[in-house]
């Protein structure tokens, strides 16, 4: 599921607000703890590692609106600290070219590090269970348990969200006499009175102290679709995750077991140079 | 997501937003997007985005691209709309915040190069955080070239046609494989290159001032004063509701200024 597609404005602040504030403070912990040691080579690592990501991410599939995220991937290749860090970046970049609300980049970040961090939990626990020979099954039961666990945590953040009172409230307007929320569209555009005079415009549909009654978003219709339609995402992204995990253990074993930030001597390919 | 083209836009000096101050730009645009937030009237929602297409138009970025990223939200706005909205009008008004809100941000990323974007970010963060933030961008173009090199050379040597999806979904799993050892590679190539530079854990990003105070004052009003209407509709909508059809008229008088404008300058310049 990887992050949420939902606009800005549509959850209540409490909720994207809360989710910014965690944000921060995952990130300047991982920060801190990633700062510790060897800074010069984690920056170019996480650097790449989101670029990687941002690159999938620009391949959308059109009539699924699904693109691969390689989050998985990215979580066992970062590990915990790091994953949260390169889930920031990859929000700001995202934020900024307007895929994704500014708004809910806080709780994109924690989507997506959750994703990471729960993959490469569940990958390291599953290569233990089956062994380093099937790495391609690993990387697809965790993917897959991974973006069923992200799916179920965002219908939770939306049920949060449309389902309660609190939400009522936000979606409606600030009542300044009564203290009172209620949505200047409960009645209709037209039948608000926009088009009336002031003198005989329809009164305001709720009773005054009390919010009117909201049109509040559809939790169960919104879990019915991502469970429809997120079955097929996450076997896409489960199959392409254990290819290319697959590969990398069968080309580069040492990057899977041993970290990519283990120091090895060897030519960029296709570059025709040799760093070391 | 064409990252060359809104690079290229960026650094060009085509327009008078470009001449703003990145610090002023990214002002009005928390100015407007918290206007986008509040509001819940689609007639506001709308005053917003016409906005924002007259400041798009006026300031000469490429509106093919604008309009193609700004997009982008609006698709997934719309599954999620009909996946949760409880009526037309509660949908449309979703999907109408994610397309302004899409735009205001791309509005500052086609006119601000990328290290003046992501600077007073950079400040803010841990140094690891920021540092990778600015190298992130940079490599996602190296990354995207070498992805398009991979996939040719993959489709070349396997022969593969549309044909096959099963062999060609094979193909760029195989590219994207080889493009994640090249990205690693690259990472530790830029560690050698920042090491023999002598990278200590900071880089600085100077934040450039505008080329008139008094354009980025102007900015910044026009953006309160967005704002302020949104926020005053969601306070008195007991009393403003009835003149909300009002507010997209102003906007759109301005984009109708600003595309004859354009087209006028265009006209000449042929």
């Amino acid at each position: 599921m990887s992050h949420i597609h939902i606009p800005d404005g549509v959850l209540p602040t409490w909720l994207w607000a809360g989710g910014w504030v965690l944000t921060l403070v995952f990130v300047f912990f991982a920060g801190r703890l990633a700062e510790r040691n060897d800074v010069r080579r984690k920056v170019p690592l996480l650097a790449v590692v989101a670029a990687l990501m941002l690159v999938a991410m620009s391949s959308e599939i059109v009539p699924l609106a699904y693109h691969v995220n390689l989050t998985v991937v990215a979580g066992v290749l970062l590990g915990p600290v790091l994953s949260v860090i390169a889930a920031f970046i990859v929000e700001v970049v995202l934020a900024m070219l307007g895929h994704g609300g500014v708004t809910v980049l806080g709780l994109n970040t924690l989507m997506i590090a959750s994703e990471m961090v729960v993959g490469w939990a569940l990958f390291r626990g599953l290569v233990y269970v089956l062994t380093r020979r099937r790495v391609r099954a690993a990387t697809f039961l965790a993917t897959v348990l991974t973006l069923a666990f992200t799916t179920t945590l965002l219908v939770g953040l939306v049920a949060v969200s449309g389902g309660g009172n609190a939400t009522a409230r936000e979606t409606g307007a600030l009542d300044p006499t009564t203290m009172s929320f209620g949505n200047p569209l409960s009645a209709g555009v037209f039948r608000a009175g926009l088009f009336d005079s002031a003198g005989t415009r329809a009164a305001p549909a709720q009773q005054p102290g009390r919010p009117a009654a909201e049109p509040s978003l559809s939790v169960a219709r919104f879990a019915a679709v991502v469970y429809t339609l997120g079955p097929v995402g996450w076997l896409l992204e489960a199959l392409i995750s254990a290819w290319v995990l697959g590969y990398v253990a069968r080309v580069r074993p040492g990057l899977l077991w041993d970290g990519p930030l283990e120091r090895r001597d060897h030519a960029v390919i296709g570059d025709g140079q040799v760093s070391g | 997501m064409n990252i060359g083209s809104i690079d290229r836009s960026a650094v060009s000096d085509l327009g008078w937003l470009h001449r703003i101050s990145p610090t002023a730009k990214l002002a009005a645009f928390t100015l407007v997007l918290a206007g986008v937030v509040v509001t819940w009237n689609l007639f506001v929602a709308c005053a917003l985005l016409i906005l924002l297409a007259a400041t798009a138009i006026s300031a000469r970025i490429d509106l093919r691209l604008a309009l193609a990223l700004a997009a982008y939200p609006a698709l997934f706005a719309l599954i999620f709309a009909a996946a949760s909205a409880p009526d037309a009008m509660t949908g449309t008004t979703i999907v109408v915040k994610a397309v302004s809100a899409g735009l205001a941000a791309v509005t500052v990323v086609l006119t601000t190069p990328y290290p003046q974007v992501f600077a007073p970010i950079q400040r803010i963060v841990p140094g690891i955080v920021g540092d990778a933030l600015l190298m992130t961008y940079r490599t996602t173009f190296l990354l995207l070239g070498k992805l398009g090199q991979l996939i040719r050379a993959v489709r070349l040597r396997t022969g593969i046609r549309g044909a096959h999806p099963i062999r060609m979904a094979r193909a760029t799993t195989t590219a994207l494989g080889a493009l994640l050892l090249y990205a690693l590679d690259l990472a530790q190539r830029d560690y050698d290159v920042m090491r023999l530079r002598g990278y200590s854990g900071r880089l600085r990003i100077p934040l450039p001032h505008g080329a008139s105070r008094g354009r980025d004052m102007a900015l910044l009003v026009a953006a309160a004063c967005a704002c302020a209407v949104s926020v005053a509709w969601r306070l008195g909508w007991h009393a403003l509701n009835p003149y909300s059809w009002l507010l997209p008229l102003a906007p759109s008088v301005l984009l109708g200024v600003a595309a004859t404008i354009r087209l006028t300058n265009q006209e000449v310049a042929r």
